[in-house]
């Protein structure tokens, strides 16, 4: 039987062609935007590393000072005064490079043969507390790596698998900007945003009096109202005698940076869907038409020996046939995106897989829908009627 | 073979009633070869239907070759009528699509024969009937005399009991029609088979073992 359907479909192969066009451009088109959304949702699902819940930034800048002794003495008074408050439960200064602001710090070196890429980030001793970082192993920076020998750095765990696995972390020494000591390994530092691929991060120490440390991170207490910007838009005013800083609400600008790419996923979502609702309206007209057309042919088949069950699976049996080629055709082309290494680093071989998975399936699940219908009437037609109707 | 008694065939819309068949009571025995005349619109083609088990009478009893038909859309009537019935229409009903031998392998499809066999006897099927060289064309590659051989060679590939033909030669000229109704009375007198034709044509009739004439639903004769 499965031979016969072949033969139909292949001396109908003018008439399917149509047919097998849709079904290849609905996979193709299905597979790309499956893509992205598999690569975001993973993304997605690793967590960022830090807090932004009740987390506000204070853009400051001391670069212009005069004299840097009483600007570093301002900074270390502000923080003082606003830990003062019981609303503020950590405060810490850190550098130009501040989550979600979209700049980057990057480099790269050879690191005693091993090229390491790494973003750099500048914090100082109090970070981890202001930001909840979570530390899978060593320590945080403090007072003492003020005079260490080797700078002390702090790097993400990604960083540490890829280039240091199966390393005491005590010995890891690695040359970025000079020779460093990695005194810790944190979990996960996404600050480009819920959405963004995790890099390589390495932190590196500079106290907070330091005045290339702009920006004053503060963790609030649970529950502060949005009202207490005002108080610590009064401090800040008073200690700095500035006017031109800025207060940051990290969650804000975390929702804002998702909604950059939910808002075009969510888009190109639902013109799928619309593409998908076409192919499906296609398919069941296709199928409709085939069968009011070949109503003598089902009532001889049904005359010569097919059951109604027999005559239902022939045109879901043609018509899965042109959709299993036309996505065979789709898959092989698919699939040289991540044999190629197709925009390797940005999207994983796994999410190209599992676009491909999930289209095929889908197309396959819309094509059985479609069909289920028309060849269970086609099945019901009367073979002394049909017979005679020509 | 076949009996058929007290057949009644009724067809009713909202507003009209037609009796297309009333109270037919025929018995063709192994190896007759019947014909079944009368003006179009008398009930022949009903009753060949019903005969084989393709319409259902509205009232009566049909018996096909020891089966007391029962339910007509049952798994088991689709394959007795696979096992027991060829068919031959005035249209002949070939699927264009297909080549001659697939054409005539279709029944054979139904009863799970494997490709193979299907093959040779498709094959023996239109040596049969005189086509043995036309075997890879395509319907629209053929005559109206070839094409109705072609359709002969489907009803007789499965090596049915009985055939039923519903104005075979109808279609065609005299001369297909006589080489037509030459391979029917064949198989009729060589294999034992038997037949029962509709027609309109006397003369084709007068060849035939027997006939039963039609009027109004009824058996005039």
């Amino acid at each position: 039987m499965i031979r016969h359907i072949f033969q139909l479909v292949w001396n109908k192969k003018r008439s399917n062609a149509l047919l097998f066009l849709e079904i290849f451009f609905a996979f193709a088109i299905l597979f790309l935007v499956l893509t992205w959304v598999t690569r975001n949702l993973r993304l997605f699902s690793t967590p960022l590393g830090f807090e932004t819940e009740n987390t506000w930034i204070v853009h400051l800048d001391f670069y212009d000072a005069e004299d840097t002794l009483a600007a570093s003495a301002t900074k270390v008074r502000l923080r003082e005064e606003l830990l003062a408050l019981p609303q503020i439960e950590a405060a810490s200064y850190g550098g130009d490079v501040s989550p979600f602001s979209g700049s980057t710090w990057s480099t790269n070196n050879d690191n005693n043969g091993f090229m390491i890429q790494t973003h750099l980030i500048f914090a100082d001793e109090h970070y981890k507390d202001a930001a909840r970082l979570k530390l899978v192993q060593g320590r945080w920076f403090d007072e003492t790596d003020r005079d260490a020998r080797y700078k002390p750095a702090v790097i993400i765990k990604k960083l540490f698998d890829e280039s240091f696995e199966g390393r005491n972390l005590k010995d890891s020494v690695y040359t970025i900007n000079g020779e460093n000591k990695i005194v810790g390994v944190v979990d996960h530092y996404k600050y480009h945003g819920d959405f963004s691929p995790e890099y390589n991060v390495t932190f590196f120490y500079k106290p907070s009096s330091a005045i290339d440390m702009p920006n004053l991170h503060l963790l609030l207490a649970p529950g502060t109202p949005a009202a207490f910007e005002e108080e610590v838009n009064r401090i800040v005013a008073d200690v700095t005698g500035m006017s031109d800083f800025t207060i940051e609400h990290l969650q804000k600008s975390r929702d804002l940076d998702a909604r950059s790419v939910w808002v075009p996923m969510v888009s190109m979502l639902s013109i799928c869907g619309f593409l998908v609702l076409n192919v499906a309206l296609g398919l069941f007209g296709v199928l409709w038409y085939n069968i009011s057309k070949r109503r003598a042919e089902v009532g001889l088949r049904r005359t010569l020996g097919a059951s109604r069950t027999e005559v239902s699976l022939q045109f879901v049996g043609e018509i899965m046939i042109v959709s299993l080629l036309a996505l065979l055709l789709g898959v092989i082309f698919a699939v040289q995106l991540p044999l190629m290494g197709v925009l390797e680093g940005e999207i994983e071989a796994y999410d190209y897989y599992v676009a491909m998975g999930v289209g095929a399936a889908f197309i396959i699940g819309l094509v059985l829908l479609c069909t289920f219908y028309p060849s269970q009437e086609a099945g019901r037609l009367q073979p002394a009627i049909v017979l005679h109707e020509e | 073979m076949i009996q058929l008694e007290n057949i009644t065939k009724v067809y009713q819309t909202k507003v009209i009633e037609t009796t297309a068949l009333d109270n037919i009571n025929i018995e063709v025995p192994e190896g007759e070869f019947l014909s079944i005349m009368g003006p179009s619109g008398c009930g022949k083609s009903t009753l060949l239907n019903i005969m084989g088990m393709i319409d259902e009478p509205t009232t009566g009893q049909v018996k096909v070759a020891g089966k007391l038909v029962g339910n007509y859309h049952s798994k088991a009537t689709a394959r007795f009528r696979n096992e027991q019935l060829g068919f031959i229409f005035q249209s002949f009903h070939l699927i264009n699509e297909l080549s001659v031998i697939d054409n005539v392998e279709l029944p054979l499809i139904y009863r799970k024969v494997s490709g193979k066999q299907r093959r040779q006897m498709a094959e023996a099927a239109l040596t049969q009937v005189g086509l043995s060289n036309r075997m890879k064309h395509f319907p629209s590659q053929l005559s109206g005399g070839q094409k109705q051989r072609v359709a002969i060679a489907r009803a007789i590939v499965g090596q049915p009991r009985i055939i039923l033909a519903d104005e075979p030669t109808g279609n065609l000229d005299s001369a297909m029609g006589n080489e037509i109704m030459d391979i029917l009375m064949r198989l009729n007198q060589e294999q034992g088979t038997t037949i029962v034709m509709v027609t309109h044509d006397e003369t084709m009739a007068r060849k035939t073992h027997r006939l039963v004439r039609l009027f109004d639903g009824q058996q005039v004769s």
